[in-house]
């Protein structure tokens, strides 16, 4: 017998090739000298008021306001986004293309794709065209937040509906019902808590943003800590910070909650397309519909958005004049040249971003799992604290918005794409990090009783890694694109790559370079997003070889 | 292919055919599962379609509701074509049929009401449809169709919570709220034990009369007390064709017969 039976080893996974190629471009881009020991004071100037925030009555009533006004944006831009998600969701998925016009096959995909084009362009890129239309309305927050999410929406809806069970559905249209009445009966109540608990999930998402769209003018506490980082009052930047993470915290927490008690997929695992049937505990449906019916229009009041803009006449004008200035973009050899070292300088960033946010992701989330000192049999009351701290530490590192976190590293270190990679790491560390965690925490328990008697190191590394790891690694590949969309942001403060170019273009009103390099942008992100798919289905070969539906989350 | 003689009585009515299957042929892919099917069903018949597994008896039904089209032939309802390019007009005509599945296909996550409602959804605007789901409507309608299936007291519970035998009957209700004059059921008692299947078919029968009715079944007693006509498929054709008192036993052991 010659025949030789080779290892099929995960290191053998196209996906850690990938990242080789990736932090290999990287490490060779980094520029020379990348330190700088002169920010060391600054650093600690800034590190020691962590421990004396400014609590002075007037700097509470402005936090106070802030807050409000940051909970608000996200509030209405979710609003919006789940009515956009909505709408286009049924429009762009398969199954209604298969009722209303049966054997078209391409409508929903190219319907599908022209969502990329919303989708692939950050918040802040639409906040700061929006802020050139409507100048600094609150609206400019609502619709930058609302239109990309509104787009991110309707693809996870309309994936989600697809992967719905569709026989009910079917069988209402096999008896004649019309497909529009056929959908709400047959498919929405099925798919209905998945979509309600991902928007929730996107909530989360949009108070993110809303603190973000701060640094471009549109207020709330996203604008107090830039105004306060640059006029170096570090004491009153970290009241804010605290701010922040308490908003950050008891949404998280809430939703989280909710999300339990509706008994809802947890995002993780959804990466994966396993859709599990839901049925919510107690009276939770009532309590949602009365709190958002109460915190919707409260919302809408409170930043009152001059709604009328949206159809001024006005409006019209100025886009027709952008128009004219932003095209065609400029695409001579010059800007090209320009262009592509700075492209790859972009990938690198986000690889070695979410190479960051995977690892620092995976190791933090499960000492956040509150399952987790079971395994160890760590009972000590210590456990507990143990478990808040790195739960504290992980929310940290989501709430302070990624250009915060980057203005931060530039204290120390020069300007770059090591400084921006590192905060976008940092920042979606966070976010998986809990996401892991909560994965975990969800953990179906029988393959582990199924180890009696194995100490918990064999408990861990047979029965928990496996059953987490494909969802945690298949989640990290989808946050992969939303790291790219992100270097934007880490670039507008000056560190490297395509979205400095786009700020430098943005001051000069260079609209058609801008349009190029956007261009460039929305190429690599969907570039990112092929690939990252195509990992995805071959980590999912095997244990789901169903058609390639993927469902992802948001930025 | 046996043809046996149809009961006379209804010849001798001449009323107009129910379903009229007419050199269909249908294939998935390059396989054929039916090839140049005949069949015709008139007002009032209770019809056992039989055959060993992959004869093609869950494809014949899709036929004749109109989830599949087939490849040649076609498939005629009350004298109309199914396969109408109009919407609307197929709608209609969809309406007419009523199919029972062997897994009900409700849908679990509502109360049992409004897969009851289901039923009369082809009949109403869509904004009563809609406003239902909020307010239920038709009540009264939906009330008797479960006391006729033995459910009076479910009308508002969660139709998952019920057990396998209760969804089938609320199926079941959601036909009869329908009121098809074509009632098709695919395998309606695979899932349940002796004396439920019994029920089931009881139920069936009795709200089948009048309607044309035409179920595929595993278990041959059921086929041959509850029905008056078999209908033999074997390899995607048909093998015979008449009344359950004229099929020989020789020609059901050739249906199911293993080799070739």
């Amino acid at each position: 017998m010659s025949v030789q039976t080779v290892p099929r080893s995960f290191l053998l996974n196209p996906l850690l090739l990938l990242l080789g190629v990736g932090l290999f471009l990287i490490l060779s881009r980094v520029e020379q000298p990348w330190f700088n020991p002169d920010g060391w004071p600054l650093l600690a100037q800034f590190l020691s008021a962590s421990l004396q925030p400014d609590l002075s009555a007037e700097l509470l009533m402005i936090t106070v306001d802030a807050t409000l006004v940051t909970l608000a944006y996200a509030v209405c831009g979710t609003f919006l986004s789940v009515l956009l998600g909505l709408v286009g969701g049924l429009g762009s998925s398969a199954i209604w293309w298969e009722l209303v016009l049966p054997g078209q096959k391409g409508i929903w995909l190219v319907l599908r794709g022209l969502l990329a084009i919303p989708r692939g362009i950050h918040e802040i890129i639409w906040g700061i065209f929006f802020v050139n239309l409507w100048g600094l309305d609150p609206l400019v927050a609502v619709v930058a937040i609302a239109l990309p999410f509104g787009a991110i929406t309707a693809k996870v809806f309309s994936e989600i509906l697809d992967e719905t069970p569709r026989q009910p559905l079917l069988t209402l249209i096999q008896s004649g019902v019309s497909p529009f009445v056929a959908v709400v009966y047959g498919l929405l109540p099925q798919a209905f808590l998945n979509l309600l608990s991902y928007g929730f999930y996107r909530f989360e998402c949009s108070l993110r943003s809303a603190a973000v769209l701060g640094i471009i003018g549109a207020g709330g506490l996203g604008y107090q800590i830039l105004l306060s980082l640059q006029s170096l009052r570090y004491n009153q930047l970290w009241t804010f910070f605290y701010a922040l993470l308490l908003l950050n915290g008891t949404v998280d927490l809430l939703s989280a909650l909710l999300r339990r008690r509706l008994g809802c997929t947890p995002r993780i695992a959804l990466p994966q397309g396993k859709l599990r049937s839901v049925r919510p505990q107690g009276p939770v449906l009532l309590v949602v519909s009365l709190g958002l019916g109460l915190l919707v229009p409260f919302c809408f009041w409170y930043i009152h958005p001059d709604v009328s803009k949206l159809w001024a006449p006005h409006t019209g004008e100025l886009l027709a004049q952008l128009g004219q200035s932003a095209f065609p973009p400029e695409l001579t050899m010059t800007t090209l040249q320009q262009l592509l070292p700075l492209a790859l300088q972009t990938l690198g960033m986000s690889v070695l971003a979410i190479l960051v946010a995977g690892v620092g992701g995976v190791l933090l989330s499960f000492p956040a799992a509150s399952n987790f000192r079971r395994f160890l049999g760590m009972d000590a009351p210590w456990g507990w604290l143990f478990l808040l701290g790195v739960r504290g530490v992980l929310l940290l590192f989501r709430t302070i918005p990624a250009p915060i976190w980057a203005l931060v590293f530039l204290f120390v270190l020069f300007p770059g794409i090591l400084p921006g990679a590192l905060a976008l790491g940092i920042h979606n560390l966070g976010i998986l990090g809990r996401l892991m965690a909560e994965g975990i925490e969800n953990l179906d328990q029988r393959p582990l009783q199924a180890l009696p008697g194995a100490s918990p190191l064999v408990v861990f590394s047979y029965g928990v890694l496996p059953a987490t790891l494909p969802g945690a690694l298949a989640y990290t590949l989808y946050r992969w694109e939303v790291c790219m969309r992100e270097t934007v942001l880490v670039g507008l403060v000056g560190a490297g790559g395509l979205g400095r170019l786009l700020s430098e273009q943005l001051s000069s009103f260079d609209y058609r370079g801008m349009t190029a390099t956007l261009s460039v942008l929305i190429l690599l992100t969907f570039l990112v997003d092929v690939l990252s798919t195509q990992v995805r289905n071959q980590l999912r070969y095997g244990i789901n070889t169903r058609k390639s539906g993927i469902i992802k989350g948001g930025s | 292919m046996l043809r046996l003689n149809r009961s006379p009585d209804r010849l001798a009515k001449s009323s107009e055919p129910h379903l009229q299957v007419q050199g269909v042929t249908y294939c998935y892919g390059n396989t054929a599962a039916l090839t140049d099917i005949n069949l015709t069903l008139y007002p009032g018949e209770r019809v056992a379609l039989i055959g060993p597994s992959g004869a093609g008896k869950s494809t014949l039904l899709k036929l004749l509701n109109g989830t599949l089209t087939p490849t040649t032939g076609t498939v005629s309802v009350l004298g109309v074509p199914l396969a109408d390019p109009n919407p609307r007009r197929r709608r209609a005509l969809q309406q007419q049929i009523g199919t029972v599945y062997q897994q009900f296909h409700l849908v679990e996550n509502l109360r049992v009401i409004h897969n009851v409602n289901a039923g009369q959804l082809g009949r109403w605007p869509w904004y009563q449809a809609l406003w239902s789901l909020v307010w239920p409507q038709g009540i009264e309608t939906a009330r008797q169709a479960l006391a006729r299936v033995g459910l009076p007291d479910k009308l508002y519970s969660r139709t998952d919570r019920l057990s396998g035998g209760e969804q089938q009957r609320v199926a079941i209700a959601r036909i009869l709220v329908q009121d098809p004059a074509i009632l098709l059921a695919d395998e309606p008692i695979s899932n349940l034990d002796p004396a439920r299947s019994h029920e089931v078919m009881t139920l069936l029968t009795h709200c089948g009369q009048g309607k044309t009715l035409i179920m595929s079944l595993h278990a041959l007693e059921f086929a041959q007390t509850y029905c008056e006509r078999l209908v033999g498929l074997r390899e995607g054709k048909i093998f015979f064709d008449g009344l359950v008192t004229a099929i020989t036993p020789q020609q059901i052991t050739q249906l199911y017969r293993l080799e070739p």
